[in-house]
């Protein structure tokens, strides 16, 4: 490539066109080789009826693509997605989503002709409270004598998570950050319960597959047999029906109702969002982080403005909660991201660049901390350093919690341990955050020893 | 793991499972339908089971 463009990092596997940053925004070039496929998505109608049901994302031709110097290519300019999750940053809700959101999108290229060839979830993102397709180059000419290419994937990258948190842990997306290609259907059989195999979908989609998979085919007439249209509306349906049947494993996990059960009371809650709306009304600001969001009661309070709000919490049953509320009351600006701030997802991929980690991808304007820093400090032993080293590289503006030892909270976090945080005193905190950042404002959370700070990084 | 498996296409072998996957469907959805037609046949013979005096108001209601 004689350009002075280069592919982004996780845009390598594909040989018929590459994504890459230019003057602060992605393109996506498109190779010659791929133009028929691209005229028949765009000229078939596929792409007009993806992007009127906001499936797919939009995208407009670069008329003058000299800049560039990439002859014989195409460059699409894509709608920009301003903040990437990874799949194991979602929680139930939104893998099932994704997969119908796949299941669907393949059903209307198969009846425009088209064939979706990828199913990986890392080509969704969420935008707007809802998932949205983002690999354009996804869509190959329809034979009807071919099978779906992407199955195998579909059921190793979608159905393989989706199965571990019905079945295993409301967490088992996680798994994914291991098998980023998708869950070996061999692992997820020896890790899912027997009584998993007792259902018909299971047992064809992931047992029948799994067996078939471990034998080597014999003869390939198998691969020669002619599959039809219908057999793959047949699949494809299946599929949708099977996915949509799904459901999170019912367990309460620690912050469950955290706001509504524990000794938090509405009085602390009421002065508490009161303050937070004040201080927040003094900064100017376009987005915020709400770490250790919980069931997004702070989040929800920007709900519909002009706020990009990402909802950051380490309980994938309040993620989950919070994005089935997003989803049917609509809200378009709160992103639901599920993550343990203390293990953040990590750089993965070829040469540790292809998804980038956590940290990387996940900067705001204002940091919200709140009811944080103890669970950080007392219950995973973070240095106040550490913290405040952190929450400066994320954003501008921290807004943040201490809650002193003498709060119920705390006692309760070191009734079952020895007290070695000696250095856990309101006067340290303040000493060693001011090395980082300057305090606007503070304020006692009536009736409670909690403090509230504005803080602006230094 | 079973080496030989590296060099396999991974698509491979789904192919065939596909094909069972949609017959099975298929058959199921076959049943399906002749269910919902043998249910729609006995519901449709229910009405000259009702009484003709519920048949009458039936039909001032309408």
């Amino acid at each position: 490539m004689n350009s002075i463009i280069s592919a982004h990092s996780a845009s390598y596997k594909d040989r018929d066109g590459f994504v890459f940053k230019y003057q602060g925004e992605y393109y996506r070039c498109i190779n010659a080789g791929y133009n028929d496929h691209y005229q028949c998505l765009v000229q078939g109608g596929l792409y007009n009826e993806l992007i009127k049901k906001k499936w797919l994302v939009s995208h407009e031709e670069i008329a003058d693509t000299a800049a560039f110097n990439l002859p014989g290519t195409k460059i699409i300019l894509p709608q920009q997605i301003s903040v990437i999750t990874c799949p194991y940053e979602w929680s139930f809700a939104m893998w099932q989503d994704a997969a119908l959101l796949t299941l669907n999108i393949a059903k209307a290229a198969i009846e425009k002709g088209m064939l979706l060839k990828d199913a990986t979830p890392f080509n969704i993102q969420f935008l707007n409270g809802a998932p949205i397709f983002i690999d354009t180059l996804s869509f190959e000419k329809y034979t009807e004598e071919k099978p779906w290419v992407a199955y195998r994937q579909f059921c190793e990258c979608f159905l393989a998570p989706l199965l571990l948190q019905q079945y295993c842990t409301v967490d088992g997306g996680k798994f994914f950050t291991i098998y980023p290609n998708g869950v070996p259907l061999n692992v997820l059989i020896s890790i899912l319960p027997k009584k998993a195999k007792w259902n018909l979908h299971n047992y064809l989609h992931i047992y029948l597959q799994a067996a078939i998979k471990d034998k080597k085919e014999k003869n390939n007439a198998a691969n020669a047999r002619v599959f039809s249209k219908q057999k793959m509306l047949l699949l494809l349906n299946g599929l949708t029906g099977y996915v949509s049947k799904l459901h999170i494993k019912k367990t309460k996990t620690t912050w469950d109702d955290y706001y509504s059960d524990t000794i938090l009371s509405n009085a602390y809650l009421h002065e508490k969002t009161k303050l937070v709306k004040s201080f927040l009304s003094s900064v100017a600001y376009t987005s915020m982080i709400d770490l250790g969001a919980n069931d997004g009661h702070f989040s929800l309070l920007f709900k519909n403005t002009q706020k990009q709000i990402i909802a950051v919490d380490g309980d994938a049953n309040c993620i989950n909660d919070l994005y089935i509320k997003i989803r049917s009351e609509k809200i378009t600006n709160i992103l639901p991201v599920f993550n343990t701030l203390q293990t953040p997802s990590p750089a993965i991929g070829w040469n540790n660049t292809e998804r980038d980690s956590f940290n990387e991808r996940i900067k705001g304007d204002v940091i919200l901390a709140l009811a944080l820093v103890h669970h950080l400090a007392i219950a995973n032993n973070v240095p106040f350093d550490f913290i405040a080293g952190w929450l400066a590289s994320m954003g501008s503006y921290i807004l943040i919690e201490f809650v002193p030892k003498t709060d119920e909270k705390v006692k309760l976090l070191l009734q079952n341990r020895e007290d070695i945080f000696h250095d856990y005193t309101v006067e340290n905190f303040e000493l060693v955050f001011s090395k980082k950042f300057q305090v606007i404002l503070k304020e006692k959370i009536t009736g409670t020893e909690r403090l509230l700070y504005l803080m602006k990084k230094l | 793991m079973k080496y030989y498996l590296l060099y396999l296409d991974p698509g491979s072998g789904s192919y065939l499972l596909q094909a069972i996957i949609a017959a099975v469907l298929g058959g199921l959805m076959f049943f399906k339908n002749f269910w919902i037609s043998v249910k729609s046949f006995f519901i449709k013979q229910k009405p000259k089971n009702v009484l003709p005096e519920e048949e009458s108001k039936n039909q001032e209601s309408e």
